[in-house]
């Protein structure tokens, strides 16, 4: 008998381009980033004043950043999530404000910063029975709960997920990415010979994962399938990636074999690309590994959208559905000066692709890896 | 699916910290530490840790229980291993709070240094699975690496979540750990052959001896509002 097929029917996103995917997916293939100068707190002591921000969100509103990201998302679809659908949520600072207001104002409760009970609001939200998770992995929390979700649905332990993703700019994240000097003192140029390091970004969104035989019975629209996964982890270093690209081309490879599909009907690839020496370096290593010499075009949001961390994966996944859609891979946004290792591989321009099959990797701290291989029929 | 898998999985050794003691559930050990500080020294020189832990006095405080509980763990199991070669076993961790106190930690520190000059070292511990990263490098393990957490956390979810991955194919092992500043509970999750007894516990006789444990049954008591 043949495996169940998990299929995202839903999905929204909100992003430093603003609220909802089209506007994300046009700035993209028009070259355009949303990174720029900030004012939600003073940067002058750090590498720089530049991020992705969404304009509309409070720093001093009632609700947290992150929820002031998901209210509205989730509002908006509300109708569209079953109750019975278990929430994972991926994150990986969540409501950091009640933290940083716990040092700063003496704020009692700081637990109620804690994970899970972010997770208790947001199952509130979306008024669903089941029951939920938070899933944190570094910047590969998102890809990893959409590989969850669609390991559960797959095994037929349930037939519907909704993976919701968030995380914001704080003062908390910023002041530790600049002590470790990871940040481009202008915009990131992932995959660029010149690049110097990430910009920060936030955004939060959700992918409703369905069993593909319940999705057809509801008549729900089919956005595309899940279809394998691969985690690893390089069990290398705390912060940097392993320089040969060993454990993200492991991952890989699982994904593939996990979806039964050889490299060759990859038809392009998302990058975690988040524009450091080192990320941007061990990637194209590892896809050299396994693609060989046959060379697959690469691209990455994160030039456009900043490095949205908990969220990358979820925002690079719909993004990759769009890309599918339309079979036009987005250009990479501030590629100047293409890396000596990147030639053939990533470009500034968009180009098309014909094989209905899209591959995601996102990588983290801690040495984290998760390949997500996407398909959609034309 | 689950029906057609041509194995099961079984627990190869469980590890545990609590206060002032240590032990292995297997192999029935139980030992005082009165000072946790020096537990990593205790456990080397018992020869649970095989070779010393790089920068552990830079940890923080979960990693170093996290990491102390993965040693006690796989000495349980008898499972070898070594930094150099790598083998595919995942980790997957749960607590009640997260990186809560590392993150208070590293922010506290920024905002007395002036709000200017944010320490990298404390900043790597403020996710909630770095404890896991830490124990993968020492420990050699490539496997996934992932925390998770619930509504009511609770052993078992985990135990059952690790146990799905290994069903499912994603890797051939996974260390489960329940641990935070004070205590922690870490399991070893292998293969098993259908039928065989290969030595190995089963998960849900497992889950049982673990709420046995008594420093964690009182706190999944707690945590389920119990008195």
């Amino acid at each position: 008998m043949p495996p169940i097929k998990a299929v995202a029917v839903a999905c929204d996103m909100v992003t430093p381009y603003g609220w909802g995917i089209d506007p994300c997916w046009q700035a993209l293939l028009d070259g355009k980033t949303a990174l720029g100068p900030f004012s939600r707190f003073d940067t002058k002591s750090f590498q720089t004043g530049n991020a992705g921000i969404i304009q509309d969100l409070s720093p001093d509103g009632e609700e947290s950043l992150v929820m002031q990201m998901l209210r509205p998302l989730i509002a908006g679809s509300a109708s569209a999530i079953p109750q019975d659908a278990r929430v994972i949520l991926a994150t990986t600072t969540g409501e950091i404000e009640i933290v940083q207001q716990g040092v700063l104002n003496g704020r009692k409760d700081v637990s109620s910063g804690c994970p899970d009970r972010l997770l208790k609001k947001v199952i509130s939200l979306c008024e669903t029975k089941a029951s939920g998770m938070v899933v944190s992995s570094a910047c590969a929390s998102s890809s990893m709960a959409i590989a969850l979700g669609s390991a559960r649905i797959r095994s037929g332990e349930c037939s519907s997920v909704l993976v919701v993703a968030c995380d914001s700019v704080s003062e908390f994240v910023f002041s530790g990415f600049s002590s470790l000097m990871a940040l481009d003192q202008d915009k990131a140029r992932p995959f660029d010979k010149n690049r110097s390091g990430l910009s920060l970004g936030e955004a939060a969104g959700f992918v409703l994962l369905m069993s593909e035989p319940r999705a057809l019975r509801e008549s729900r629209p089919i956005i595309g399938e899940v279809a394998g996964w691969g985690l690893t982890n390089d069990a290398n270093h705390m912060t940097g990636p392993s320089r040969d690209g060993d454990g993200l081309a492991l991952a890989i490879r699982k994904s593939l074999q996990s979806a039964d599909t050889p490299p060759e009907a990859v038809g392009c690839v998302s990058a975690h690309g988040t524009g450091t020496l080192y990320n941007d370096s061990m990637e194209l290593k590892a896809f050299k590994q396994v693609f060989g010499n046959g060379t697959v075009p690469v691209y990455s949001i994160k030039g456009g959208t900043g490095h949205t961390l908990g969220a990358a994966g979820l925002l690079e996944t719909i993004v990759a559905f769009g890309s599918l859609r339309s079979r036009i891979v987005p250009p990479t946004v501030n590629l100047l000066e293409v890396d000596d290792d990147g030639h053939g591989w990533v470009s500034p321009e968009p180009c098309t692709f014909r094989e209905p099959v899209t591959l995601t990797t996102n990588s983290g701290f801690g040495g984290v890896n998760c390949a997500l291989v996407l398909k959609r029929q034309a | 699916m689950r029906s057609e898998c041509p194995f099961m999985v079984g627990v190869a050794g469980i590890g545990w910290i609590g206060q002032g003691q240590y032990g292995c559930v297997r192999r029935e050990l139980r030992r005082a530490c009165d000072d946790m500080k020096v537990l990593q020294s205790h456990l080397r020189d018992a020869s649970i840790f095989l070779y010393p832990v790089k920068h552990f006095g830079r940890f923080d405080s979960v990693s170093r229980m996290t990491c102390c509980a993965v040693a006690l763990a796989m000495h349980d199991a008898g499972m070898p291993y070594s930094r150099d070669a790598k083998q595919d076993m995942g980790l997957l961790g749960t607590n009640a709070e997260g990186c809560l106190q590392s993150s208070l930690g590293y922010f506290k520190d920024y905002v007395e240094s002036g709000r200017t000059l944010a320490r990298g070292n404390l900043f790597i511990y403020t996710l909630p699975s770095s404890p896991l990263a830490e124990a993968a490098i020492h420990f050699g393990l490539c496997g996934p690496l992932l925390y998770m957490t619930f509504p009511e956390p609770g052993v078992d979810q985990v135990l059952r979540c690790a146990s799905s991955m290994i069903l499912n194919g994603e890797t051939s092992g996974m260390v489960v750990v329940k641990g935070d500043e004070r205590e922690a509970l870490c399991f070893i999750l292998v293969r098993k052959d259908e039928g065989g007894s290969d030595g190995l516990w089963n998960l849900d006789d497992v889950v049982k001896v673990a709420r046995e444990i008594s420093l964690f049954a009182i706190s999944d008591r707690k945590e389920n509002g119990e008195s």
